[in-house]
Parts: C-alpha cells; structure tokens; sequence
C-alpha cells in the first residue's frame, strides 16, 4: 500500500509535458497501425505494441525517477546586476534508485545533472547574470527529465523560495580614489582640538604624555577625529542619477567592506550605518531602493 | 572491454553518434539482405567516408548525393515507372532508398540531428514489410531492446552495464503489456500479405502428381521438411499417417497417371459427407497443418479427406486441390475421417480405368491372378490371398534397387529383381490385383511417421513421400500398403534412410531437434499466424473453466516474472557486502528492541543482546568474532563464515 501512496502522491506533485518525440511516437504507431491492419503482419503488431508498452511505461519509470528529488536548498551568493553570479543548490534523491538525466531550471538558467545517486545528496551551482538590480524572481524554480524515452518531459515544481535580491552594478569611483579626493574628510592630526581625559580605550599613539608626566592621564584631542573614523556617503553627493548613485554606493560599500572600514551613507529614505547595519542589510536597502 | 571502460568518458556528441551508428547498424542488417547491389555499394561507401574520417565537405557531400540517386535509379531500373510504384512492395523499397541516401548524408555532416534520431525508427518499421520469419521475430524483439538500450545509454551517461541493465528492467515492465495486447487487441480477417523477403521458398520435392518406374521415381532421401502438421490432441497411430495426394489409374508403362479429363464424375463431395462413410464421429479430426512451396496444386490431406481448407476443393477420388501451384507457405485447417468406408457411386468408367490391365505384359503374374480368381472366388479372400503372395514373395526394400524390365516390370519385380520400394510395390499390386479381376489404383502422398512426432506436432518430410494402393472391395475403397510386405531392408537403404535420419541426429539429439521444430511450429502458429480466426477460438476457448484458469496463471505468471525481472535488475548493488550483511542482523536485533547506543561498540551491544539469552551467547559471540576477524584482521575469506553464521542465527528460533 505504502508504494501505491507514495506513487500517487508522486503523480501528484510530477507533472508530464509532451515532447515533439511523442507526436513522432504517436505518428510512427500510426504507420505500424496500418501497416499491421492492413496486411495482418503480425511483427508489426509486435513493433507496435512494444512502442506502446515502452512509451506507456516511460510514465511510471519517469516519474519515478524524479519524484523522490527534493531540492533542500536555494542559495545565492550576493549577485550584481548585470554581473555573472552564482547560485548554489542541494538535491536530496530519498529513492533507492539513482536519478537520472536532470536538469535544474530557474527564469534564467539550466544546469545539467547527469545522475544523483541513491540515497544521497548532491550540491551544484548555477552561474546567473540578473539584469537590473532589485528583487529577482528565479521562479519558475523546477527540476526537469527527459528520462526515459525523451518522449515526455517529467516536470518536478519546486516549492522552496526561489527569490533573491540584485543588488545595484558596483561601478563609479574607487574608495581609494575618492578617499584621496576628500583627503581633510578623513581627519588630519594636525587639527589640535585640546587634551581630553583618557578613558582607557584610547590608541597609546594619542596618550599626551606631557599630562602624564604631570601625573594626569590624558590624551591628545583632534578637531576631525570623530569624523575620521568613519565615512560618510551622502546620496545625493554621489552621481548625477539614481542609478549611477546606487551603483557608486554599492562600489564604495564593498571597498569599505573589504578594507573593514566603517561608514554611513544618508539616503533620502534613511540613513544607514555599518555599524549598526550589516553590510548585506545596507546592500538590500541599496538594491530595494 | 577497453572500449566499455571508457565508455562513460566519451564526450557527449560523439557518443551520440556512436550509439547512433550502433543503432544503424543494427536495422540496417536486415536491410542489407534485399537491398539491390548498387545500393549495397553506396552504403559502403559511405561506411568507408565514415571509418576513414576523410574530411567531409560540401563537395564531397554532393559528390555522395549524386552518387546515391544514381544508386537509386540503378537499383529500381526495370521497375521505374509508374506502374512500378504501384505496387506497394516497390514503393516501399524506393522510400527506403530515399530514406538510406537522407541518413548517410546527414551522418557524413557529423551533426545530430531530429531527422537523424528517429530514421533507425522509420527503417526499423519499413523492413517489417519484407520479413516475417521467425528469425525475424527474435530480431525484432532483440532490435527494439537494443534501440532502448541505446537511448537509456544517451540519457544515463553511465556504465555499459548499468544501462544495460535498466533496459532489461524496463523492457520487462513493458512484456507483459506487448503480450496482453497481442493477444486481445482486435484483429480483422484480411489475409496475410504475401510480398517481401522469401528466405525459405524452395521447392519441396517428393509427390509428382504422377508416379515413375524408372529413375524419375519418388525417391526423395531428403530431409527437407514439406508439411508441419498439428492434431488437436495426440498425433494418430502410425497406420493412419497417410496424407493423401494423387489418385492414379492409368498405367503408362513406365509411370502411371491419373483418370483422363474426359472421364465425368458422378459426384464431387465437397464440404459434406457421404452417406455412411463414417461409422461414428470419434473416427473425424480436425487438424492444422503447414504446407510448404510445392509448386504442385495438391493440398496434403489425412486420408480420407472431408473438410477442405477455403479455396481448396475436394474431388470425386478425394484428392484436395488448389487452383494456382502453390508457391508460398499454405496454412490450412482440415478435416479428415480416418475410419472410413466408401466408393458407393462409382461409376463404371471408373471402374473400368480400375480394372485395365494389359495381362500379356506380366505373363507369369497374369497366370497367377487366373489361379487366385479360381481358388478365391470371394473378392475378400481373394485380396488377403494377394498380400500372402507378397509377403511370401521375399521381397526386399531397397532405395536402390536394380532397374526394373518396364515392359514386364510386375513379372520383373516379383519373381526376378525382388526388390524395390514404395513404387515398384505399388505398381505390382495394382497390377496383380487387376489382374485377379480386382479394381485397383495407385495413391501417392506423404506416410508420416510416428517416430517424427512430439506431443501433438508432426513433421513430414520430402524422404516421407509415398505409394500405396486403394482396392475396390464391395462397394468400397479399402487401404492397402504393399510396401509394409517387405521381408527385409537391404544393408545400403538401411544406412541411407538411417544416415538420413534427422540429419544424422540420433536419441536424444534427435528428440531435442523435434522440439526445436516443435516449439518453431508453435511459435509460427501462435505469433506469425495468429489472426482473428484464432484469437476467436482462442476467446471462445476461455468459455472452459480449466483452460481459462490455466490462461489467467500463465499471465500472472508472466506479471509476476517480469516485476521479479524488473526488481532483480534495478536492484541497488551492496556498496559494502559486511555491511549489508551485517545490517540484517541489527535488523533482527532492533526487532528484539536492541539498537546501538551512542559511543557503545558493536562488542558491548552484542554482550548486552546475548546477555539477557543465554541460549544465543554462543552463536552471537561466533558472529562477534568473526566479525572483527572479517573487518579488522583483513581475513576476507572468514567472510563465507560470517555469513553462514548469520544465516543460521537468524533462520534458528530460540
């Protein structure tokens, strides 16, 4: 009873689409049809019937062999518009038979799975180029077989969530480059402010070591000091258009990312903080923008 | 095997075309045996290109084209015209042409194409119009099998053999379908095709219509099989083996003929029977038989006949005839009455052709037939005295016997020479038998032998063909043998019909050649021949209980075989054989409600199962050690202990 469950629940969630190789199916049992009727050949009503029987059969092998897949997992790594990305996915075959002759499909791609072995679990990847930046829509996410016969196509829908966000073309002006521009934003020694008690995180390099010879522990105050340890990108500053902008934003984050400096950028809608927000959340805010 | 190592390692497209060629190769073979020579060298020469990898460009490929309709044109020349087309068998040999050129133009290009995939399809089912042997049977099956295995082998990507063996499986999930719609699907009555490849369409020698005396006569030492004849139950004793042919009356000297045409029949019994020519009905049987190329009109019946096949009929001397020499394998259902009793209304003409003998041909036999006449005035008494006189004649059976006086060939034949066979005993009978006043004539047909039975099947062979004669008793025909008054066999003919026999097959090899031929017989009847007639009486037969109950277990039989098949072959392969043992041992163990605990050895869990029952300490302390032997010791061989040893504990009941 258990296999004839688990065959309907199969049928259930297998779908079955026609293939140009079942009309040639149909049209070649045709001919037989004829040729067997006509003139009583009884090989031919042998021929025909096995290619009845073998694209009959082709239902139950097919289905069965994607039916048991089961996609675990959809992931991808930060994708870019217009840039080549990757996306990663986990395939649990639970059947006691191997898989054959898949194909994952999403909107945008098709990567080719020869088998999946009984009993176990395969991760592949799939490289994705997403046009512009914002949510993407991967779905339709499914699994596809032309296994056995080519004659029918076994569709498996995949019921995980099959979206992801772009985010914004990273180009415009390097970190570097802009950071040289606005050299006095990232704070100068020289701007002297005053000594300021030592509270006990302060850099050895700041502590004012005349006050300590006084017997008073202080340090060394700079008028642009606050300023200097973080950036600040202001939207509006950045490009002439959204766009450009988004996507400068987006450059400068992950320099800032890479270089583990911290920064705030203001946008019309809000302001955001690398140290309060991850890197990814401002990202998001900058493709959702 | 170097080949199905690296099979899986090929690179896509060109195993595609490998397995493509493969796939050609295959449908072409049968192909090749009618395809016209011309044609047969273009597809060399393509072969060639394709072996020798020379470059293929567009030249070359026109130059192939070209040469391919040349090909064509050669191989249809004399049939190319419109009438031509009209027949159905040439039209399909120029679309196979047509088809031919196509592929081998399109595999020189090298690419895979839609056309390219489904053509070993379409050659496949246009070569069924020419073959319906069963060889052609078994090819068929083995080119459907082979053609799935090579698209599972394109999708699967694996080894040799797994996708061998998934084609297995999936060829016997679909068995039982192929034999279910064979046998159900319906069928309408048109009659088989005759065209196509006609392998075995010698001519089967033997009966001649005519019976010769001298070096023309019926001897046939041949083995070559004429008729396969199938009895509803149990083949008929020996002496009711006559298969009737000829009926001759006219003696010409040197061979004897049938009545002249202008001798009027009073009756012609066709389809029915004659009052009293059967005494009870378990005397009739229907019977199939299968007659091959004779080219002779004469359709082979039990004697006597009395159910002609459609299109046959029957004469006023029973002879069964077509209109039209048969050149093709008849298959036909008779009927025949083998105790019978008739020649009521024979007329006198006939009976005068019975009685024409020329006694001064045959002085001394003429003299002898006076005597009998005098002391056997009882026609009766009169015929068994006949069979004494051969009987005590000392004659001989001899294939080669010494050429007989044709002038006084009775005379020769029975008091001088002594020896002979079926002819030259049936031509003295006659003639001693008109001679003693007693109407005669000469039958010519098949004597079948028991010994060339099995189960229900009977073989006739061309060697089985035979005289005998018929006499005019009372007012009916009566069946005599005068071959069966033989003293002896001479030592040649003996070694002639023995080395013969069979070909040469002796014991047990000759009954195994009988069932070969048995199960040939069967499978043409049943599969190439099975038509709507019988899959009628197939339906009808179902209406008996027993036999509908063996009908519905064979196809379970068959299901159930097949899922087995299926199952065997899909089956996943132990990665791990001390594992995979091992596991229905924890299979047992987890029954008993004893699972491995966490960090807890296979040891410690063996003590603790075998701790709470001390009648299995042994056992499990055995398989514990060995075990360990087995799977730390590296002592592969214990691995046949271990695996009695486990076995035997799970099989014990404690």
């Amino acid at each position: 009873m258990n296999f004839f469950r688990k065959f309907i629940s199969i049928r259930r969630r297998v779908k079955q689409r026609a293939t140009r190789f079942s009309l040639f199916v149909v049209l070649l049992m045709f001919g037989l049809f004829f040729e067997a009727y006509m003139h009583n050949f009884n090989l031919v009503y042998i021929a025909l019937f096995f290619i009845f029987a073998l694209a009959f059969s082709a239902g139950p092998v097919g289905m069965r062999n994607i039916g048991y897949l089961e996609v675990k997992s959809l992931k991808c790594g930060r994708l870019f518009a217009n840039q080549e990305g990757k996306c990663f996915f986990t395939i649990e075959n639970s059947n006691r038979q191997s898989s054959w002759a898949l194909e994952f499909h999403t909107a945008y791609s098709v990567k080719k799975i020869s088998n999946i072995k009984s009993k176990s679990k395969i991760q592949d990847s799939f490289t994705i180029t997403p046009k512009s930046r914002g949510i993407l829509e991967l779905s339709p996410c499914k699994i596809e077989s032309l296994f056995p016969l080519s004659t029918v196509r076994f569709v498996l829908p995949i019921d995980i969530d099959c979206k992801t966000i772009v985010y914004p073309n990273p180009i415009g002006e390097r970190l570097s480059s802009y950071l040289n521009r606005q050299k006095s934003h990232f704070g100068e020694e020289m701007d002297f402010d005053g000594i300021a008690r030592y509270s006990g995180s302060e850099s050895a390099s700041r502590i004012h070591w005349a006050s300590v010879a006084k017997g008073e522990m202080a340090v060394k105050s700079f008028e642009r000091l606050n300023e200097s340890e973080a950036l600040n990108f202001i939207f509006e500053d950045c490009a002439s258009d959204d766009e450009s902008r988004l996507s400068q934003l987006t450059l400068w984050v992950l320099d800032c990312e890479k270089h583990k400096l911290p920064f705030t950028i203001k946008m019309p809608n809000g302001y955001y903080d690398s140290k309060k927000e991850s890197i990814d959340e401002i990202l998001e805010a900058l493709a959702l923008y | 095997m170097r080949f199905l190592k690296l099979w899986h390692y090929i690179e896509a497209n060109s195993r595609g075309l490998i397995l493509l060629d493969i796939a050609y190769f295959v449908v072409l073979t049968p192909l090749l045996l009618f395809v016209k020579a011309p044609m047969l060298l273009f597809l060399l020469l393509v072969a060639i290109l394709l072996i020798f990898k020379k470059r293929r460009g567009n030249i070359t490929l026109i130059v192939v084209a070209l040469l391919g309709f040349f090909a064509i044109f050669l191989s249809l020349y004399g049939a190319f015209n419109f009438l031509g087309l009209s027949r159905l068998k040439i039209f399909v040999e120029l679309i196979i042409y047509l088809l031919l050129l196509a592929v081998s133009l399109q595999r020189l290009s090298g690419k895979i194409n839609l056309y390219l995939l489904i053509s070993p399809a379409l050659l496949l089912a246009l070569s069924l119009f020419f073959f319906k042997s069963i060889f052609m049977l078994f090819y068929l099956i083995f080119e459907i099998f082979i053609l799935l295995w090579l698209i599972l082998s394109y999708f699967m990507q694996t080894s040799f053999i797994e996708s061998l063996k998934m084609a297995g499986s999936f060829f016997a999930l679909s068995l039982p379908w192929v034999v279910i719609l064979f046998i159900f699907f319906p069928r309408i009555s048109f009659e088989h095709a005759s065209y196509g490849f006609h392998g075995d369409n010698i001519r089967r020698t033997g009966h001649d219509g005519k019976m010769y005396l001298d070096t023309k006569a019926l001897l046939v030492p041949s083995n070559r099989i004429v008729m396969e004849v199938s009895f509803p139950k149990r083949v008929p004793a020996d002496n009711r083996l006559y298969f009737r042919g000829s009926v001759l009356y006219k003696n010409m000297i040197d061979h004897w003929e049938a009545l002249p045409h202008k001798i009027k029949r009073r009756f012609s019994p066709k389809h029915y029977l004659q009052n009293g020519m059967v005494q009870k009905e378990a005397d009739t049987i229907a019977y199939k038989v299968s007659l091959y190329p004779t080219f002779k009109t004469w359709l082979y019946q039990l004697d006597l006949p009395i159910e002609a096949p459609k299109g046959a009929r029957i004469d006023a001397d029973f002879e069964v005839k077509l209109s039209k020499p048969i050149s093709e394998v008849q298959h036909y259902e008779a009927g025949s009455v083998l105790n019978y009793r008739y020649g009521k209304y024979i007329s006198k003409d006939v009976l005068k052709y019975a009685l024409d003998v020329n006694a001064t041909r045959n002085p001394k036999s003429a003299k002898l037939a006076k005597e009998l006449i005098l002391d056997y005035p009882k026609a009766k008494e009169r015929l068994n005295a006949l069979l004494n006189i051969f009987k005590e004649a000392n004659l001989s059976y001899s294939l080669q016997p010494k050429p007989l006086d044709l002038n006084h060939s009775t005379d020769d034949f029975l008091f001088n020479k002594k020896e002979g066979y079926c002819v030259h005993f049936a031509n003295s009978f006659v003639t001693l038998a008109r001679l003693a006043k007693l109407p005669a004539r000469v039958v010519t047909g098949y004597k079948a032998k028991h010994s060339n039975s099995v189960k229900n099947y009977l073989v006739i062979r061309e060697k089985d063909a035979h005289a005998w004669t018929e006499i005019y008793i009372k007012e009916h025909w009566i069946r005599i043998d005068p071959t069966t008054t033989a003293k002896r066999i001479d030592i040649k003919s003996a070694k002639l019909l023995s080395k013969n026999s069979s070909n040469n097959i002796k014991g047990e090899l000759q009954t195994i050649n009988l069932y070969i031929l048995y199960w040939k017989y069967q499978i043409q009847s049943w599969i190439l021949n099975y038509s709507h007639f019988r899959q009628m009486k197939l339906l009808n037969s179902l209406k008996d209980r027993d036999f509908a109950l063996k009908f519905i277990s064979s196809l379970v039989g068959l299901i159930i075989f097949s899922i087995l098949l299926m199952i065997y072959l899909r089956r996943t392969p132990c990665p791990n054989k001390i594992s995979c043992l091992m596991a229905r041992l924890f299979k047992r163990l987890k029954k008993e409600g004893y699972t491995q605990k966490t960090g807890e050895t296979l040891h410690q869990l063996f003590s603790r199962y075998s701790s709470k029952d001390i009648r299995k300490i042994e056992d499990i302390q055995n398989i514990d050690r060995l075990y360990h032997q087995v799977r730390y010791s590296k002592e592969s061989y214990r691995f046949k202990n271990l695996r009695r040893a486990i076995l035997d504990f799970l099989r014990k009941k404690y």
